[in-house]
């Protein structure tokens, strides 16, 4: 179940360098509540270098949702933004890092793209 | 819904629209309210002294986010026995906030019951606009000792108003109430405020720190008061221009946004009502009228469009890597996924504009660092052109909405389903291209190598974005013109059949620069004949067209801004007449509608209705058509910046008399534009 979160952040930490994030700095912490228990990821970003850690520190950035909704976002099956707008995600600082971040989860699985006519022709 | 009593004020994306009473009473016929970040938090707002509804003797909208209304209890017939006087002023700034005067002229005591009947319905922008009203959540009232709570709750969403007076009052579910004793010639006041909350579970508003100015209204003021002394001063002899030059530089102040991710920075919003939020082919076409008056605006709209670039293929979103978004919406049926804006991507114009515009913007700026600052998001935009865009695999910028329930089928600026057809007036099959979009891409890749040779060091990638800009040139005039008729046609089908209607998009193709010369005679001339041209405007789609209808949304009205890029690139190809005729034309327009351009008005014939009629449902302020009058002063005096300085080669009609702009801002510092009107314009316009 939280494998899709554990894979994303460490994907993110493998990664090392992020070109969408080469302007963005700041630091992000992901808190994700299940009832009494809640899991922290933290994000470091520095002008595209990524550093993840699974620490409880002051972030400019805190991130709050539940571990189902954050599994589901990082695998395209929810939006950031809209779940944002729903209040089902909570951000407390700059609110700027999160839609940054956001832009690294991927589309819905079950999305297609383009149909390019050509293409579709010559199916 | 233009309602010519209503009253309008606003601040950002938060605005009011009343009776001239300044009472609500929304109805799905009479969309009044309060409402900010698309949600409207009051829907009822009615004032009654003892149990009697007001009536308005006057109203001021003093400045766009203030405004005063002078009442009297009792009907229009009573108004001589009148013995109160009731004052509402109102500002909008962050909150809503309204001060109620109440003056006693008689030479007895009275007794008074003042009452304010408050409610919300919580209503998505989407919901009032379209009129569906079928709430999942729950609407809750809250009355507390000092304060009514109005509230709307569906799962974790939840938005709420909350009302409080600086006098003691009774509290209900439905309102609040003072009972007064005023003895002669006594006044008494009170200040009520509003204020709007989009709710996390943590308690953390959404917007938090959002705000460009403060909220009072003192500070926005002075907001107001340092936009205008910071834009250049125009001095003319003709009346209306100088009147209709301030009128755009207020609104377009009004029609100021701030984001929720650009923390506290502005761009234009698309227009009042209905379109207070981000659009990317608004934002940016207005940020390109504008550049001569108000550069920052355009680094703003560049960075945050910058920002929500697409990453990804979201078919809901009609979203692609590369994309420039087409609209955001904060409301309810964003948050629940009922309708696509968050954002929706679903335009084919935004993405080759924001390259035109980053351009556009450092001629004038010499802003170097943000060119380099969008280098990645420019290459991916000119990706995007080439490959995600091109459906047909010919070379052209296609569209064909994925999302098939909520998306826009035309993806062009005129996206009414009905704009795109072929002469016999059916409608193309998908994926369609439209002309004027093909023109962007041109401009773009031109564009495009100027910055890839000049500040991205990639002299390859200029060679070949000229390469790709030639053939498409070559590619586009081989395709899209109409032999018989001598004009481009307005959209290719799948196939390659040609939408042969005469139509405005024509004039953007000469501002893009794709035309080739021995053809844009022709194309002039379309413009200002007598089909396009109707004496006020060239319209959207000939007269004589199979679709062509004086008042068809994109089939035969005129639009403001349509006519100051189709000006633009006449001034381009050398036809300073024809771009003067337009630039009269449309000025002459603005003069009805006190300066304040509406978004589109009747194609009919200048000298039928001797008046020009504003299209039924128009947004009005709205940012392109505020755009306007700016760009047209920019054609008519032929500022271009030129290798660093700025030139000036004016062509004004002889009614203009002389006109000077003064401080205007560049890469050269400040500098001023003199001109004077010696066009006779008689013989250029055959309609």
């Amino acid at each position: 179940m939280v494998d899709a979160t554990m894979r994303f952040f460490e994907d993110l930490d493998r990664r090392g360098f992020e070109p969408l994030l080469a302007k963005t700095a700041g630091t992000l912490r992901f808190d994700l509540h299940e009832g009494a228990h809640t899991t922290h990821w933290l994000l470091e970003i520095d002008r595209g270098k990524l550093q993840v850690r699974q620490e409880d520190r002051e972030a400019d950035t805190v991130v709050g949702t539940g571990p189902r909704l954050f599994d589901e976002l990082v695998c395209g099956k929810e939006n950031g933004i809209a779940a944002l707008l729903r209040g089902d995600m909570t951000v407390a600082g700059d609110l700027r890092l999160v839609l940054q971040v956001e832009r690294l989860f991927p589309g819905p699985p079950d999305s297609r793209g383009p149909h390019h006519a050509f293409r579709r022709e010559g199916l | 819904m233009a309602d010519t009593n209503t009253v309008r004020i606003l601040d950002g994306n938060t605005f009011v629209v009343s009776e001239d009473t300044g009472d609500i009473e929304a109805t799905p016929s009479e969309p009044t309210g309060l409402f900010s970040i698309d949600t409207r938090f009051l829907s009822r707002w009615v004032l009654t002294v003892n149990g009697e509804r007001l009536n308005a003797l006057s109203y001021d909208d003093l400045q766009y986010y203030e405004a005063r209304f002078f009442l009297v209890p009792g009907m229009a017939t009573h108004y001589v026995d009148a013995k109160l006087s009731i004052i509402r002023e109102r500002a909008v700034g962050g909150s809503f906030r309204e001060t109620l005067t109440i003056l006693n002229h008689d030479e007895k005591a009275v007794d008074l019951e003042v009452r304010m009947a408050a409610a919300s319905d919580f209503a998505d922008l989407f919901q009032v606009k379209d009129e569906i009203l079928n709430k999942k959540g729950e609407l809750y009232s809250e009355a507390e000792a000092d304060r009514l709570r109005l509230g709307y709750r569906r799962g974790n969403f939840r938005r709420e108003t909350v009302i409080t007076c600086s006098r003691p009052a009774r509290y209900d579910r439905e309102g609040f109430a003072f009972t007064l004793h005023l003895e002669p010639n006594e006044q008494w006041e009170t200040a009520i405020d509003v204020q709007t909350f989009a709710v996390g579970p943590g308690g953390r508003d959404l917007r938090m720190g959002l705000r460009a100015h403060g909220t009072e209204r003192l500070a926005l003021q002075h907001d107001l008061e340092e936009w205008i002394a910071k834009a250049p001063k125009v001095n003319t002899e003709h009346e209306q221009l100088g009147s209709t030059y301030r009128r755009s530089l207020i609104d377009l102040a009004a029609l100021r946004f701030s984001p929720l991710s650009l923390g506290g920075q502005t761009l234009p919003a698309a227009g009042l009502p209905w379109f207070m939020t981000m659009f990317g082919r608004d934002s940016i076409l207005t940020c390109l009228q504008v550049l001569p008056f108000a550069p920052d605006m355009s680094k703003t709209t560049l960075r945050i469009l910058a920002a929500l670039q697409g990453t990804r293929f979201d078919d809901f979103r009609d979203e692609d890597p590369g994309r420039i978004l087409h609209e955001m919406r904060y409301g309810e049926t964003s948050a629940f996924e009922e309708q696509p804006h968050s954002p929706y991507y679903g335009s084919v114009d935004a993405t080759p504009l924001f390259v035109v515009l980053l351009d556009e913007y450092e001629k004038w700026t010499g802003d170097i660092a943000l060119v380099k600052e969008l280098e990645h998001e420019c290459r991916a935009a000119l990706h995007w052109i080439d490959d995600y865009a091109d459906l047909v695999g010919n070379g052209y910028i296609w569209y064909e909405r994925r999302n098939t329930d909520t998306g826009l089928e035309n993806q062009c600026w005129k996206d009414s389903w009905d704009s795109i057809s072929y002469s016999d007036g059916t409608l193309p099959p998908f994926p369609r291209a439209t002309c004027e979009v093909q023109g962007y891409a041109y401009d773009a890749k031109v564009r495009a190598a100027r910055l890839a040779r000049e500040f991205w060091d990639d002299p390859a990638y200029a060679d070949q974005l000229e390469r790709e800009a030639a053939a498409l040139k070559e590619r586009f005039n081989r395709d899209w013109w109409v032999p018989d008729g001598e004009f481009y046609a307005l959209a290719l089908d799948p196939n390659g059949r040609r939408c042969d209607v005469l139509s405005s998009n024509m004039g953007h193709l000469l501002w893009s620069g794709i035309v080739d010369d021995e053809r844009a005679a022709k194309v002039a001339e379309h413009l200002v004949g007598p089909r396009l041209w109707s004496g006020w405007g060239v319209r959207t789609l000939a007269e004589g067209e199979v679709r062509y209808n004086p008042i068809g949304y994109h089939n035969g009205t005129i639009w403001p801004f349509d006519n100051s890029f189709v000006a633009w690139g006449l001034r381009r190809y050398g036809f300073a007449e024809e771009a003067a005729t337009i630039a009269s034309g449309i000025l002459d327009a603005a003069r009805y509608f006190d300066g304040r351009l509406p978004e589109a008005f009747g194609g009919y014939q200048r000298e039928l209705t001797k008046f020009p009629v504003e299209y039924p449902t128009a947004c009005s302020p709205q940012a392109w058509s505020t755009g306007t009058p700016l760009l047209l002063i920019r054609t008519m005096l032929g500022l271009e910046p030129h290798e660093g300085h700025l030139a000036v080669d004016p062509r004004l009609p002889v009614g203009m008399g002389r006109i000077e702009v003064l401080d205007i801002p560049g890469r050269w510092g400040r500098v001023d534009a003199f001109a004077r009107g010696r066009l006779k314009l008689d013989d250029v316009a055959a309609g």
